[in-house]
């Protein structure tokens, strides 16, 4: 058997176990943990189509998830507006900003850049928090908006139990990643990682660097509020200071580091590893050790950059395919 | 009119102070061209040293500089070598150090969550403090006399660290390396040990910052999250790595900050800040000092 037919065997039996995955576990605490690993999952995937192949480092996505969030629900709540063109809105919207904001940073250093995107956000952080109205639309400053309980049904996206965010987040998640492989497979994939390599030489080759980067951004940004929208519904309650928090910024990032920045599965390598840590030393050890997980993210985080600077999706794949190499030799090539 | 100048005079005071904690950010930045974002912590570091220095031995406030400067010095020097160099060595060939920038988070991260563990969330001031609520009265209007001394420690340090940029051998090595690293290195110049010592002076700078804060600042384990941000802006504003322009940087922030509330809601002075910020890397990513090859 050749090892890409393995290859998809074992694909498909990861999705089979994906999808059956609620129907084992039924506790609501672990389907939580689950629904936001993949969240995360989703949100730096996102990230890393600008932050793994364009080679910049933006530390202020936790904006476009606030805006997502915040236009589906304004949409919702003031005109009635389904969650769904809600989140198109949004991600319309977000595009906008992102393209905006990308215009004059993109072409910054890296830190620079960084400061910019951070700067950004918790510029909007700050707007949101002032500001009750814009115009006749309510965003209630720093108290937030409380998403009031509807008929439940995929048309007002809320559901009583977890099960249906799961499957939505998990679609999600799949359709990025497919995203993802697509564009890196595309040529825009190949002019971001050549810029983000080595920018001179990848100009010199007549690649349009800037362009490449920006519609980079524009992607991220309008996948990114997407999960904004997600994020609204499936809390049912959003305030600037968790939806729009550098922390949520700086979780993408170390995800997607810890996991291996411009891989594929990277992002989702890198949540299945430091969700849980978070999630179990939050809930045994949240009372009597507050920031122990936040401790173990730098610890994990240093560890991994001292010595897998490409992030855990380097050793995994190796190990998997020495592991396949060894149980069923492929006949060489002929070489 | 009065309370105008009475606010701008505090603005200037404080924001000398920020400018104070921003100097170490900008000392590391010029040298090692990167943004530390374990700034914060290491002020915060500096401020519980302070606090145990000044608790245990009950000294005045302002000579515990004689515990804090060379412990900092030692920890941002450790810190460098132990944890920051290996990176840096292993991204050598790499343009832009973005795991350096990721890898200060996450020492800011355990930093912060490791004083918590330790010493809890409380906030703590001190106890015996000759300095509470110390006020110069300047005919109707009040000086905090903390902020004061602070002010005058910001300008005595930047003259200092300027000095001993000029003028010592160690000093011009460091300024050759922040200049051209590789040149520096072929003139026998070990660029990591420069490293090393920038990344010692700017931790110990941050000492003299937090010693500066603790007469009239609380100290808590997040308590460097309040000058991170702030930190970044006003280097940004001054231009990344002069020191002169983290001490202007920093007086302008304060000003926006002191004299702001007098014509809008308080809240919205940090809106105004980020905006400025935004405005200046777009127009003058250089800062108003900054040299242009930094970026």
């Amino acid at each position: 058997m050749k090892h890409q037919h393995i290859n998809k065997i074992m694909l498909a039996g990861l999705l089979v176990i994906a999808f059956a995955l609620p129907l084992v576990i039924r506790s609501a605490t672990y389907l939580h943990i689950l629904v936001l690993l993949f969240f995360y999952a989703y949100l730096t995937t996102s990230w890393n189509i600008v932050g793994g192949f364009a080679g910049v480092l933006p530390l202020g996505h936790a904006a476009f998830v606030g805006i997502g969030a915040y236009t589906s629900t304004i949409l919702s709540l003031q005109y009635g507006v389904s969650p769904w063109l809600g989140m198109l809105v949004g991600g319309v919207l977000a595009t906008i900003v992102g393209v905006i904001i990308s215009l004059p940073t993109l072409k910054m250093r890296g830190a620079y850049f960084a400061l910019a995107t951070i700067a950004f956000a918790e510029g909007i952080r700050v707007m949101v928090e002032n500001i009750d109205y814009i115009g006749p639309l309510k965003l209630n400053g720093p108290r937030g908006l409380q998403i009031p309980p509807l008929e439940t049904g995929l048309a007002s996206f809320m559901f009583a139990s977890k099960e249906p965010y799961y499957y939505i987040i998990l679609i999600m998640l799949l359709a990025v990643m497919l995203l993802t492989y697509l564009i890196s497979r595309a040529k825009l994939g190949y002019y971001l990682m050549a810029g983000g390599e080595e920018p001179e030489a990848a100009m010199a080759l007549g690649i349009n660097v800037a362009r490449a980067k920006l519609i980079a951004m524009a992607i991220s940004s309008f996948l990114t509020a997407l999960a904004g929208t997600f994020y609204a519904q499936f809390s049912l309650y959003i305030h600037p200071k968790s939806i729009i928090s550098l922390d949520m910024s700086f979780e993408i990032a170390f995800i997607a580091l810890i996991g291996g920045r411009g891989s594929i599965v990277g992002p989702l390598l890198g949540a299945l590893l430091l969700r849980p840590v978070g999630d179990f030393c939050r809930i045994y050890f949240g009372d009597t050790l507050p920031g122990l997980h936040l401790v173990i993210f730098g610890l994990v985080l240093i560890f991994v950059m001292l010595y897998q600077p490409r992030g855990i999706q380097e050793p995994i794949s190796r190990a998997y395919q020495a592991l396949l190499n060894r149980l069923i030799p492929q006949p060489s090539l002929g070489r | 009119m009065l309370y105008v100048i009475e606010d701008m005079i505090n603005g200037i005071l404080m924001g000398s102070i920020y400018g104070l904690t921003a100097m170490g950010l900008t000392i590391i930045f010029g040298v090692l061209k990167v943004i530390n974002f374990a700034h914060g912590s290491l002020l915060m570091v500096g401020m519980y040293a302070a606090y145990w220095a000044i608790t245990l031995t009950g000294v005045h406030p302002y000579l515990a500089l004689a515990i804090v400067i060379p412990v900092m010095f030692a920890f941002g020097y450790a810190l460098q070598n132990i944890v920051i160099k290996p990176i840096f060595i292993a991204e050598k060939n790499v343009r832009e150090p973005i795991t350096v920038i990721i890898v200060t988070t996450g020492i800011w991260y355990i930093l912060d969550n490791l004083t918590l563990l330790v010493f809890g969330p409380q906030y703590r001031s001190l106890t015996a403090n000759p300095l509470q609520g110390q006020m110069f009265e300047l005919g109707s209007m009040f000086v905090s006399a903390p902020k004061f001394y602070g002010f005058i420690i910001a300008l005595v340090t930047a003259a200092a660290i300027h000095l001993f940029m000029q003028k010592t051998i160690m000093g011009r090595a460091i300024r050759a390396t922040s200049m051209d690293r590789e040149a520096a290195s072929l003139m026998g110049i070990n660029q990591y040990r420069i490293y090393n010592v920038a990344f010692g002076i700017g931790a110990a700078t941050t000492g003299i910052a937090a010693v500066a804060l603790i007469p009239f600042n609380n100290v808590f384990p997040t308590v460097g999250v309040l000058f991170d941000i702030k930190g970044f802006i006003i280097v940004v504003l001054g231009g990344l790595g002069s020191i002169s322009g983290a001490l202007l940087g920093g007086i302008i922030v304060g000003l926006i900050e002191s004299v702001g509330p007098q014509f809008m809601t308080a809240t919205w002075t940090e809106a105004i800040v980020y905006g400025l910020f935004l405005i200046v890397l777009f127009v003058k990513p250089s800062g108003l000092f900054g040299q242009k090859h930094d970026w």
